[in-house]
């Protein structure tokens, strides 16, 4: 732990919340959020000798604070402490807001951008600066230093397990896939904090890198503004906030820098141009969010949903549907608070639903959108105060969607031999054999507030090409299209969703464009 | 209005345009549910209140409604302002006499409801054809639900006991996969931990 914890400690760890003046910092490059594009392109521009200056909103959280409940982690390391949602409020936003981003919370699948998703990038919407094979390196070099790996069939929870059996059982595709651990202790826990490291998040390996060679960062310090005059960024101004990031302290900040670096994530980045009056482009437009719904099912063996790994394996049999959405099928651990929230009914009912909880495996379809001109994402804007709102109206194609896909968790549940299966519909469709699939599920209602909608992958909203009436930056450096010295790095470029979760997408896009800026004059 | 403008106006403006009134037409006042354990920082007294009844119905017998109302009350300072005024609002309509006369065929005010009749409120919130208030009763249930189920006092009943201070067993392989990598060193459950 002493090199972490030296880390954190470093003089170079500027904790904006306990600043006593105003900040006024200059670098080479600042760069703007520290998830996963952030803290890979800090690192590596750090390590080619620029000085880099990392800004965070969040707070800077270690193992010593992760203690597996969420009344710690909801508040402390989510975005808007865990009630972001779109703007109808059909869709609950899963987002990390801390040193390390999302990263420190996500359940850790890692999966590269499939092949024809790249190449459709190329053929329809003009991302002409790389191809596939320029992002393998990058990939390699990611996996290596995050440990990434295929976790073994033997090490599957039961959770997970019932999600691959019942595929199997169905004759549909189902691997295991691959997790950034090393030494896991299969805690299950990832999703509130790594309590032991296991997990090889941003925010122990990158940004400790970028500290390492030289980096600053700044923690609880609010990106308010870019401050252009003709076709460069001149400034970054912004808001201290206090120690629970709840309230601004008064005091401000701002950097100078040659070069600005946008992290910020897919609502946070596009938030970020627009308050800067740079809305030129499709910025915070087709803005893709993987729309997820869920199925719970009870098995007469003991489950056990939250110990072990959260997701081990996942089904891609339905993620290529052509003219329909395609999605695909993964599991989610159960965290009592999450699971609370999104468990049907109230009073008795739900506590009834509750308890069953040992016996129970979830299983979730994850929706690929932004491949049909049916599904064209949502759109982020401004709220008064300044924060992100996404608009996200859940089209018609993709509620149908839902409902092929309901059939098929319940398929591969009471294929894998659950008793009952429930959609989670308030109240929820009780589906106990083959028969019940089509009756019930062809009855119920798809649309907002009838069952939670969830997204943990959000995309989008600075899309790359280079067709400047499509994207907002170029696709070979991720620059701004008219201010020189402005990148956006980090899941916002893409120009669809992935189809795959997203953290190594990012990673290996990240890892190349940085590669690139690394070669420019200091 | 078309439902479509309606939908537009948002969630609960476009409600309380339609349904005629804000607060200020409830027949009856607000019944005192609870006195706050502190200071409120995103509720008014009186959409405290109001949330205390509804987490009484929403959460398991037993359960302490006004301990999860602060709870609730705390988890929404850290919300955008935007969404702790809509919030306040929405408890507002959901009290609110007249728009519970005209669609329910009720005269009081939620809180001064029997039991019963709070549930069966809740339901048609639940069943509604319209949006809003199926939205509505879904953000006040869920919020109660997730930070009733966040306190650990609310785990045994579902049989669930979560390790604690695993974080004293951390370690630190930062380095790996680096020229700067240490020698492995197995954590100290080495037989798999927990």
């Amino acid at each position: 732990m002493t090199s972490l914890r030296k880390v954190r400690a470093s003089k170079s760890v500027i904790d904006g919340s306990a600043a006593s003046s105003d900040l006024d910092l200059k670098a080479d490059v600042c760069v703007i959020g520290t998830g996963a594009g952030g803290a890979v392109t800090a690192a590596i521009l750090a390590q080619a000798g620029f000085d880099v200056l990392m800004v965070e909103e969040g707070g800077y959280y270690t193992s010593d604070d992760f203690n597996m409940r969420e009344k710690f982690s909801m508040p402390h390391l989510y975005q808007e402490a865990g009630t972001r949602a779109t703007k109808d409020q059909a869709i609950t936003i899963l987002q990390g807001r801390a040193v390390g981003g999302t990263t420190v919370v996500n359940w850790t699948t890692s999966f590269r951008t499939p092949e024809d998703v790249v190449q459709r990038w190329r053929d329809k919407h003009a991302v002409k600066g790389f191809a596939y094979p320029d992002l393998v390196p990058h990939w390699d070099t990611m996996e290596k230093r995050l440990a990434i790996e295929k976790v073994t069939l033997e090490s599957l929870n039961l959770n997970n397990r019932k999600l691959y059996d019942g595929c199997k059982a169905m004759g549909w595709d189902a691997d295991t896939l691959k997790r950034n651990v090393h030494q896991c202790l299969q805690t299950g826990f990832c999703g509130l904090g790594c309590p032991v490291n296991a997990k090889r998040s941003m925010l122990v390996t990158m940004i400790p890198d970028a500290i390492d060679a030289g980096a600053r960062l700044l923690f609880r310090g609010r990106a308010d503004k870019l401050e252009a005059s003709g076709n460069t960024v001149a400034k970054l101004t912004g808001t201290l906030l206090d120690a629970e990031g709840r309230t601004p302290t008064g005091k401000g900040f701002t950097v100078t820098a040659k070069r600005f670096v946008v992290s910020g994530g897919a609502l946070n980045s596009p938030a970020l141009l627009l308050r800067s009056g740079l809305d030129e482009g499709p910025v915070g437009v087709r803005t893709f969010l993987h729309p997820v719904i869920g199925s719970s099912a009870i098995y007469d063996e003991e489950i056990i949903p939250y110990e072990g790994a959260p997701q081990s394996a996942a089904s891609h049999h339905f993620a290529r549907r052509g003219d329909d959405v395609g999605f695909f099928l993964e599991a989610v651990p159960w965290y009592p608070s999450l699971a609370g929230g999104a468990a049907p009914g109230f009073g008795a009912e739900h506590l009834t639903f509750m308890k069953q909880v040992r016996h129970t495996a979830t299983h979730i379809a994850i929706a690929i959108d932004g491949f049909h001109d049916e599904l064209p994402g949502g759109r982020v804007t401004l709220r008064e105060s300044g924060m992100p709102i996404i608009d996200y109206p859940i089209p018609p194609k993709l509620w149908e969607t839902f409902r092929f896909a309901q059939k098929r968790l319940a398929e591969l549940q009471l294929a894998g031999g659950a008793k009952v299966v429930a959609s989670l519909h308030d109240p929820p469709l009780e589906i106990r054999s083959k028969a019940d699939i089509d009756r019930l599920v062809d009855a119920a209602p798809y649309e907002p507030s009838r069952l939670p909608v969830f997204t943990a992958h959000q995309m989008g909203g600075c899309a790359m090409g280079d067709d400047k009436a499509s994207s907002v930056v170029r696709s070979e450096d991720l620059r701004h299209h008219r201010l020189e010295n402005l990148y956006v790095i980090d899941g916002s470029v893409y120009p669809t969703s992935l189809g795959v979760n997203p953290q190594l997408s990012i990673y290996g896009l990240s890892h190349l464009m940085a590669t690139r800026l690394s070669q420019l004059p200091k | 209005m078309d439902r479509r403008t309606f939908i537009k106006r948002g969630l609960v403006g476009g409600a309380i345009l339609l349904l005629g009134g804000g607060a200020g037409l409830a027949l009856a006042p607000t019944k005192e549910q609870a006195t706050p354990a502190g200071p409120l920082l995103a509720l008014e007294p009186r959409g405290f209140q109001v949330l205390v009844a509804v987490a009484k119905r929403v959460l398991p017998a037993g359960a302490d409604a006004a301990s999860v109302a602060q709870q609730v009350d705390s988890l929404l300072s850290r919300a955008a302002p935007e969404s702790q005024k809509d919030f306040g609002r929405l408890l507002m309509l959901f009290e609110n006499a007249l728009p519970g006369l005209l669609f329910d065929g009720h005269v009081l005010p939620f809180t001064r409801l029997s039991p019963e009749s709070q549930d069966a409120v809740l339901l048609r919130w639940r069943d509604s054809k319209l949006t809003l208030r199926r939205t509505g009763y879904q953000a006040l249930r869920r919020i109660c639900l997730a930070v009733f189920y966040a306190d650990e006092a609310s785990w045994p009943a579902l049989g669930y006991h979560p390790p604690s201070d695993l974080n004293k067993m951390a370690y630190d392989d930062s380095k790996l996969g680096t020229p700067d990598a240490l020698p492995a060193a197995a954590p100290e459950a080495k037989d798999g931990g927990p």
